[in-house]
């Protein structure tokens, strides 16, 4: 199955910024590289919640201010790297004056349904998680949760972006689900997973499936509030269908006040097709075959 | 939602005509502002869209404003002015609105400072 991303060019873009800077190790500053650019960075004060970045002009003068209310280097990362998203992006001059210059603001996240906001957000997952650095320490992250945290940690990215980067360059069949209670609010699949026969893909606006750990741990709010992490294991069948019956880990971790669950499948064996052909056949001549 | 042209589609004439005017060819163009010579061409013809950091280099290898790259103003140094804000303006929050109010004040007046001679 072959996925075209309408968005894949904002991440080669920033991709080739950060080269172009001769960047050669983790983690990538937006806030430095921006100041270095010319551009101002300023902090919005804590209590001052609203949007998440905004990017400011007076003709060839910038400045970013981002949110500081979620106390979390990995947001403020992202928020900085979004709106650098807007100054880099070829067209984004169109989405930020749309008639007026002034200035451009930002909602967190990727829930915006906004083709420009969609774009700076994979601009930011790109600059701040470059393949050219990206790739040679997923090698060494580990895998599961564990891996996740590893990246995050080294690349100072939230948990949420830094998972979603990860299905994108693993070669593992790993798939992440973020929900809020019992729906899934989105999820993101690898390419490896995406190629396995006979299951389900996970949709996001869905309910959780019941006998997941995910869904038990759901139930508890403080779970997500105080960011409680488990590591369990569970059945392919539970999370994505089909006929195999395959245990599978299943690790779950609360994101605090921003009030979803990251939970990350993986450890995924699936035997491929001709091994498993080859089984059911061993397993009939083993059979004792009965007449009636 | 306003109606009026997107910057982009003023610029590809904004730039040809204040290159003309500087007397250079699209190559010296694209030697000044560091670019590839295939990249003026291509902004000209409208199959390449800038980015504001392209506007900003642009602009300076012409000694022309932003703006008037933009569509914005009718002179080549001219400045928008303290212009409204943009289309989200309206839904920020007064302590967003206000912050950005003040950052505009604070860039127009550096602006203004390097415009002067
Ligand atoms: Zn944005």
């Amino acid at each position: 199955m072959i996925t075209t991303d309408p968005y894949a060019f904002a991440t080669l873009v920033a991709e080739q910024i950060v080269k172009g800077l001769g960047i050669v190790t983790l983690p990538i500053d937006p806030k430095g590289i921006a100041r270095g650019r010319g551009i101002d960075v300023v902090a919005k004060p804590m209590e001052n919640e609203g949007v998440s970045g905004m990017l400011v002009r007076y003709d060839s003068e910038f400045a970013i201010a981002y949110a500081t209310h979620h106390q979390n280097e990995g947001f403020e990362n992202f928020s900085v790297a979004h709106e650098l998203g807007h100054y880099f992006l070829p067209g984004h001059v169109d989405a930020v004056i749309a008639g007026d210059t002034g200035s451009h603001a930002s909602r967190a996240g990727y829930s915006s349904g906004d083709k420009y906001e969609a774009e700076a957000d994979r601009f930011a997952a790109g600059f701040l998680m470059p393949r050219h650095l990206f790739f040679p320490a997923l090698e060494k992250a580990g895998s599961g949760l564990a891996a996740i945290e590893n990246l995050a940690a080294l690349c100072k990215t939230s948990l949420h972006a830094t998972a979603i980067r990860y299905t994108q360059c693993t070669r593992d069949p790993v798939a992440i689900v973020i929900s809020r209670g019992g729906i899934i609010d989105h999820c993101f699949m690898s390419e490896a997973i995406k190629n396995v026969d006979g299951i389900n893909w996970l949709r996001k606006r869905e309910g959780l499936p019941r006998n997941t750990t995910t869904s038990a741990f759901n139930k508890v709010p403080t779970n997500v509030l105080h960011g409680v992490r488990i590591e369990e294991t569970s059945n392919l069948q539970h999370w994505f269908g089909g006929r195999r019956s395959i245990e599978i880990s299943e690790d779950v971790v609360g994101l605090g006040r921003y009030g979803k669950t990251l939970t990350v499948l993986y450890d995924i064996d699936v035997p491929d097709p001709e091994d498993e052909e080859g089984e059911q056949s061993l397993m009939e001549s083993w059979t004792p075959h009965f007449r009636r | 939602m306003n109606l009026s042209t997107p910057p982009s589609a003023v610029f590809p004439d904004r730039l040809r005509r204040a290159r003309e005017y500087r007397g250079l060819n699209q190559a010296e163009l694209a030697q000044k502002a560091g670019m590839q010579p295939s990249a003026i061409s291509h902004f000209e013809t409208g199959t390449r869209k800038p980015s504001f950091d392209n506007l900003r280099i642009l602009a300076d290898s012409l000694d022309v404003t932003t703006d008037y790259l933009l569509g914005r103003v009718e002179e080549f140094k001219a400045l928008a002015g303290a212009d409204r804000l943009h289309r989200h303006y309206e839904s920020l929050d007064g302590s967003d609105r206000k912050m950005a109010d003040e950052l505009i004040t604070m860039l127009a007046k550096r602006a203004e400072e390097k415009g002067k001679p």
